[in-house]
């Protein structure tokens, strides 16, 4: 089988300059429109079918929903930050005999967000979090007018029954012999993630109104808060690879000095160290601040533990917090 | 086309873009310019996505060649008027750029995800799924046309300009009393390191670029006294160290690049050891043989 550009290569020809330079602006505008998740052929292969998912909490929710049908790898382990995650040479394998891959979406794996949407011409790709209605995303206006979006929509469960839902809506497409079971199941599992929606409003409710903001390293909690009535601060921006500067410790440590909030938090997938600089700064001004627990942010825990389901994550996250800052 | 075939045809091409470009930097102390370069490109990505105010990736590659050639050329004003010692003038010049770099990022562009690692710099594990279109049909990865070209317009630039680089390299004053403009070809030369390293790391990220503009070249560099097998033994090693760091990388499950630029590491100490003229263990073989 030969390969339409070999001869080109080997010639060394002097046009070729001429043919990177198209090749180049053609290719680098990365503007092909993705393909529809439900337009491929339905599956024939064998199975369990392979899906791949990016984070832990995608492959949850595909685990739940094709259950005895689908077999889920991650490719992010329990406490692995996607913003900055690198493939291994298996992750590769992994991605090359899945049948069908979910990712988040919406930026949340950072640079690899093109190669996954580029796996979409070949196989389903699907980005759960693009899925949800525009109107329920948190976006926010860069200083440039550019809007980026939040991606880390696990956090308002209202949002994630929904994923679920599409999700279970995809294995339907992809695998119409057992719609019914994909779709059964995903009801199913929606219902506990609603139940779980309701029991968080009505644990955080539980903090008075004064102490409600939550402190944590990242910009990861937007979602969260929104739906659950807490105000959230991140130190660093929404990628993890963003530094933070000295305003935003100065920033915080007023905010938390003047409300006198008892708590922060640090992150299983991010460094603690950002956030005890904050806690010194605290210090200095006399304002003891404890660092409330570990929350959960953008992996989950070791699977042979409760945090490594999402609903287990999840009621983690909220009594970690509640119990430190009520 | 299987996956390990698309990654290994792109670090074999890597290998040949990086290693000739990369004895010339040795032969000139300045092998180091491509790590130089890497970090130096951030303010250019910045300004091209400030000016614009789209994560073009063909935009921000642009703004990357373009403070690439700058930092070449101020690393030589540097060394030049300052009467600095080259590698510290590199330290100066890309230092002193990618502060700027981050500086811009931290001041002006607070949420957005930007940065040289999650922009500009790509994986090669990736490369088979990165591929272009024209119009409807796949044309193939596109680290491969990237890079296939660089090859070409290397082997042209060397071809062409064989005997004037060797001088350059070897004996500038000769050169500049033979009446080469010596200064034309260091900046040719910095010009097409800049392009190499830019257009390489773009595809398969930047560890990988510069260990193989450093260190295959550094191993030709021990086995052979004439230029023109130098140049082309630093390709071959270079490849080598993609397929030796592609097996690695499955034995381990670890990261491609990263066993790819140690492969590169191992068959370097491999010269250290066995290189004809000084290996360490050939001349202690011959140290025992002769006492004998």
């Amino acid at each position: 089988m030969g390969y339409p550009f070999q001869g080109i290569i080997n010639r060394r020809s002097p046009h070729f300059p001429i043919i990177l330079i198209v090749c180049l602006s053609l290719g680098c505008s990365g503007k092909n429109g993705m393909n529809e998740p439900g337009e491929k052929a339905a599956f024939k292969g064998q199975y369990p079918i392979r899906a791949v998912a990016t984070v832990g909490m995608i492959g949850d929710a595909i685990t739940r929903v094709g259950k005895g049908l689908v077999s889920v790898e991650c490719l992010m382990a329990p406490g692995v930050d996607p913003h900055l995650y690198k493939a291994s040479q298996k992750d590769v394998d992994r991605l090359d005999k899945a049948d069908i891959v979910f990712y988040g979406g919406l930026h949340l794996e950072g640079k690899m967000t093109e190669i996954l949407e580029k796996i979409g011409r070949i196989k389903p790709s699907i980005p759960v979090g693009e899925q949800l209605p525009a109107e329920s995303l948190i976006r926010s206006e860069m200083k440039q007018g550019e809007i980026t979006t939040d991606p880390h929509v696990w956090f308002d469960a209202s949002l994630w029954a929904i994923v679920v839902e599409k999700i279970g809506e995809a294995l339907a497409g992809f695998d119409p012999s057992h719609a019914s079971a994909y779709q059964g199941e995903a009801q199913a599992y929606r219902k506990e993630i609603l139940e779980l929606h309701e029991w968080a409003k009505a644990r955080i409710a539980e903090i008075p109104q004064s102490q409600r903001l939550l402190v944590t390293a990242h910009d990861a909690f937007h979602y969260f808060g929104r739906a659950y009535g807490i105000e959230v601060r991140g130190l660093q921006g929404m990628s993890t690879a963003s530094e933070f500067g000295l305003n935003d410790v100065n920033q915080l440590v007023d905010t938390i000095v003047e409300r006198k909030i008892k708590a922060m938090f640090i992150e299983t997938s991010i460094p603690r160290r950002s956030i005890e600089a904050v806690q010194q700064g605290c210090l200095a001004r006399g304002q003891q601040v404890v660092i409330g627990g570990e929350l959960f942010s953008d992996s989950m825990g070791d699977p042979s533990t409760p945090e490594g389901t999402y609903l287990g994550m999840f009621r983690h996250n909220i009594n970690t917090i509640v119990d430190s800052l009520k | 086309m299987s996956t390990t075939f698309w990654i290994l045809l792109t670090a074999c091409l890597t290998g040949i873009a990086c290693g000739p470009i990369g004895c010339f930097l040795v032969l000139r102390r300045l092998v180091m310019m491509g790590d130089a370069i890497s970090h130096a490109v951030l303010p250019g990505i910045v300004v091209g996505y400030l000016l614009t105010g789209v994560r073009d990736p063909f935009i921000m590659l642009a703004g990357a060649l373009g403070v690439g050639i700058i930092t070449a050329w101020l690393t030589g004003i540097v060394h030049h008027v300052g009467q600095v010692d080259e590698g510290a003038s590199m330290g100066v010049v890309f230092t002193l750029l990618f502060a700027i770099g981050v500086i811009l990022v931290s001041a002006y562009t607070g949420q957005v995800d930007l940065d040289a690692d999650c922009v500009l710099y790509g994986e090669i594990a990736y490369v088979t799924w990165d591929t272009f279109q024209i119009g409807s049909t796949d044309m193939g990865p596109r680290a491969v046309w990237m890079l296939g070209g660089i090859v070409a317009m290397n082997v042209i630039f060397i071809v062409m300009f064989y005997k004037q680089l060797k001088i350059c390299a070897f004996d500038p004053e000769l050169a500049s009393s033979l009446g080469i403009p010596t200064g034309v070809f260091h900046y040719l030369l910095m010009t097409m390191t800049a392009m190499t390293v830019v257009a390489a790391f773009e595809s398969v990220g930047a560890i990988l670029v510069v260990a193989m503009l450093a260190v295959p070249a550094a191993t030709a560099y021990l086995l052979t006294r004439h230029l023109w097998f130098m140049l082309i033994l630093s390709a071959v090693i270079g490849c080598l160290s993609g397929l030796l760091g592609y097996g690695l990388a499955a034995l381990f499950d670890s990261s491609i690049s990263g066993a790819m630029a140690v492969a590169a590491g191992i068959l370097f100490l491999l010269a250290i050891l066995f290189s004809p003229h000084h290996g360490i263990a050939v001349l202690w073989a011959r140290r025992l043989l002769h006492n004998r």
